[in-house]
């Protein structure tokens, strides 16, 4: 969507302390049935060799995501060996079926092995984090993520269950906290990302949410109850309602991310719009359903499309700038045992 | 000697240089030439992977300390590829003419959709029975008791009478007895709709209202028998094995699991419902067995059916006077709780009354 000239001359660089800051689109170049033949064939060789190619499946589909995004014109990349994640999927597989077996004939050992997952958790969410990171690249420069226990314990647990106990009010902080903790600790080469939202910002999304949940559940649940034959509306009516604010909250959460978002001097934008991103939901898992999941992969597509048509990097200065980090290895483990166990 | 026109990146800096890639006569890559510094940097000495060949994104030549190449003209950087002297690094290209050719990837669906299908409807549910009727038998102390998490969530003490209990238990003895392999007990609860359920442990759990509900103890014991088939058939060991299997089988498919919860979560449902669906025929087919090998009339069985439809849809109709968020729970649930986890009643009656008849 961008059509930025490529012309970031020495000219340009040298007066940026001055120029107003540039606008660079994000742009999702991939296409459904492009993807759609990728998909097919990772399934098919999954389903063949046992799921051992998922490893191989799963490069490949992020390979294709992250090659087919661009901002200001240059690609991403995804770096990941196939062997690294297969080695991670094993080891995560292995606990989960023992983790699984334990708990049907042996709870007490399941209730040690949770234990020790709950402690093991931010460590493993740090890991997962750091490796996506670091195999994620812009410009031939990898991002990267350095988290500590301590702090990753408070965001996963202590603050979230501030929240609860705070009947919801610190919930909206607990949020703000978690992804302060995530973006802060993370950076481009060795260019630190920052966050900068308030407990207002979030809390007003949830008190927004509330007030329409209430606008409109209480009035109807009114009317049902006078007139009985609402009953067979009333559903469909909450059921929109639900899904209207799952999506207002979805997109309220993704706009605000990325305006409270910033790499040293540049920012970034995402205008999402509830009717936007609702309609590609619906036309996604309309099709999804009616194809029997063969439209999964052109509705990922859709999806990158929708979001990356709606994001905005607010460049002060050039891009050419950054410096690569030093080099560091990190296993694919933490990664493969977030997806396993459905916490990341 | 070739010349491809790209991009080159140091590897240290976010800077493009846009650039040339030399191919020499030995078909090596030899130098890379940046065209705003009219620099030459040579690459003879150095190893290079050449990145297989995805879609229509740009191809990437990497070299030693992060360098990389960029381009997008295919055609030349697939010609150099065959001259790799690392001949493993172009195996991948066979992908890439899979995934080009309309034919095979016709041939790939349905290849897959059959796979699929085979899987999911024959060999998840035959693996996990399987394994089910292979994992060590496990009394009643070993396995987690649910019938004590069931006791504090939903059920409370039964109401009724002690005699009444005793009776059943009377009429139930002699059977629970036959099935001593499997360490049957029958105990009553309230707090639930009417229902009957085999927990693994090998406890039967009566409903109070199921039991008023009954008009005759050949029903009860009809489908004393009908939950004795789950137990017998080791139902509830194989269900969680199967919901893992699923579980994983479709993580490994899709590739990652916020998939598995937006899209796939609701096949999912449905193909757990299409199992239980099988389980309850089972269970129906041995307390059929039962019936007769005790010469007790089928349509003992039928009329519980019976009993239990009018019930629920009684039971639901009642419910629309109630106010909107009641309706929706309890209609919602009733039907969902009976219909769904148990085939249409009225082929299960039809069928107790076919046999019957035989």
């Amino acid at each position: 969507m961008s059509d930025t000239p490529e012309n970031t001359s020495a000219v340009e660089s040298s007066i940026n302390q001055v120029a107003p800051p540039k606008a660079l689109g994000f742009e999702f170049r991939g296409n459904g049935t492009e993807y759609f033949k990728i998909w097919i064939v990772n399934v098919l060789l999954t389903i063949v060799t046992f799921g051992i190619y998922s490893a191989w499946a799963t490069v490949r589909n992020n390979r294709y995501f992250y090659s087919n995004l661009y901002l200001d014109n240059d690609n991403f990349r995804y770096l990941a060996e196939p062997l690294t994640i297969l080695k991670g999927r094993i080891i995560a597989l292995v606990a989960f079926i023992a983790y699984y077996a334990a708990s049907i004939f042996a709870p007490t050992i399941a209730m040690i092995l949770m234990v020790v997952l709950i402690i093991a958790i931010p460590y493993l969410i740090n890991q997962s984090v750091a490796f996506t990171n670091r195999m994620s690249s812009y410009k031939n420069i990898q991002f990267r993520f350095k988290g500590s226990y301590g702090q990753a314990f408070m965001v996963i647990y202590v603050w979230p269950i501030l929240g609860m106990l705070t009947l919801g009010i610190l919930y909206p902080l607990a949020i703000l906290k978690a992804n302060e903790y995530f973006v802060r600790n993370s950076s481009y080469g060795t260019s630190k990302f920052d966050f900068n939202a308030t407990y207002k910002d979030y809390g007003m999304i949830f008190l927004v949410s509330l007030g329409i949940a209430l606008a409109v559940g209480l009035p109807m649940a009114l009317l049902t109850y006078l007139v009985p034959a609402l009953a067979v509306v009333s559903p469909v009516v909450f059921g929109l309602v639900y899904f209207g604010l799952i999506v207002y909250v979805l997109v309220s959460f993704t706009n605000l991310f990325y305006a409270s978002l910033s790499l040293v001097e540049h920012k970034f934008e995402a205008t999402l719009t509830v009717t936007g991103q609702a309609k590609v939901i619906l036309i996604n898992l309309l099709l999804t359903l009616v194809t029997f999941g063969l439209y999964l992969p052109a509705a990922k597509v859709r999806m990158a499309k929708y979001i990356c048509s709606c994001m905005t990097m607010h460049a002060n200065g050039s891009l050419d700038n950054f410096s690569a980090a030093e080099k560091e290895n990190i296993s694919a483990l933490g990664e493969e045992f977030g997806q396993v166990f459905d916490f990341a | 000697m070739i010349f491809i026109e790209g991009t080159y990146l140091d590897g240290k800096t976010s800077k493009r240089h846009p650039a040339r890639l030399e191919v020499n006569t030995n078909h090596k890559i030899s130098h890379i030439h940046l065209l705003e510094s009219q620099q030459s940097l040579s690459f003879e000495q150095q190893h290079y992977v050449i990145e297989s060949r995805l879609g229509n994104t740009p191809r990437e030549i990497s070299f030693d300390d992060n360098q990389l190449f960029t381009c997008e003209n295919h055609d030349e950087i697939d010609r150099i590829n065959t001259w790799h002297p690392d001949k493993q690094a172009t195996n991948s290209s066979w992908l890439h003419n899979i995934e080009g050719n309309v034919k095979l990837i016709c041939l790939s669906t349905i290849t897959t959709a059959l796979l699929l299908y085979g899987i999911i409807v024959y060999g998840i549910p035959s693996t996990a029975k399987l394994m089910a009727h292979h994992a060590p038998h496990f009394s009643s102390q070993q396995l987690v008791s649910s019938l004590d998490i069931l006791d504090k969530t939903v059920f409370d003490p039964s109401e009724l009478s002690p005699e009444r209990q005793q009776e059943i238990l009377a009429l139930a003895a002699p059977y629970l007895a036959e099935h001593a392999d499997i360490a049957p007990q029958l105990k009553f609860r309230s707090g639930m709709k009417a229902n009957a359920l085999a927990l693994p442990s090998g406890i039967i759990v009566f409903t109070d209202d199921f039991v008023n509900l009954t008009q005759s103890n050949d029903e009860l014991v009809a489908v004393l028998f009908h939950e004795l088939g789950h137990l017998t058939h080791k139902h509830m060991t194989q269900r969680m094995i199967q919901d893992a299997m699923l579980t994983i089988f479709i993580i490994f498919i899709t590739g990652d699991v916020e998939t598995f919860d937006l899209v796939t979560g609701l096949p999912t449902l449905l193909l757990d419902l299409a199992y239980s669906r099988e389980f309850e025929i089972e269970a129906d087919s041995y307390a059929f067995s039962l019936l007769k090998k005790h010469s007790i009339p089928l349509t003992s069985f039928a009329d519980a059916m019976t009993n239990l439809e009018n019930y629920y849809r009684d039971d639901s109709e009642d419910n629309h006077s109630d106010s909107a968020v009641e309706v929706k729970s309890k209609s919602h649930k009733s039907l969902s709780d009976f219909f769904s986890t148990h085939p249409n009643t009225q082929e299960r009656i039809n069928r107790a009354k076919q046999l019957s008849e035989e």
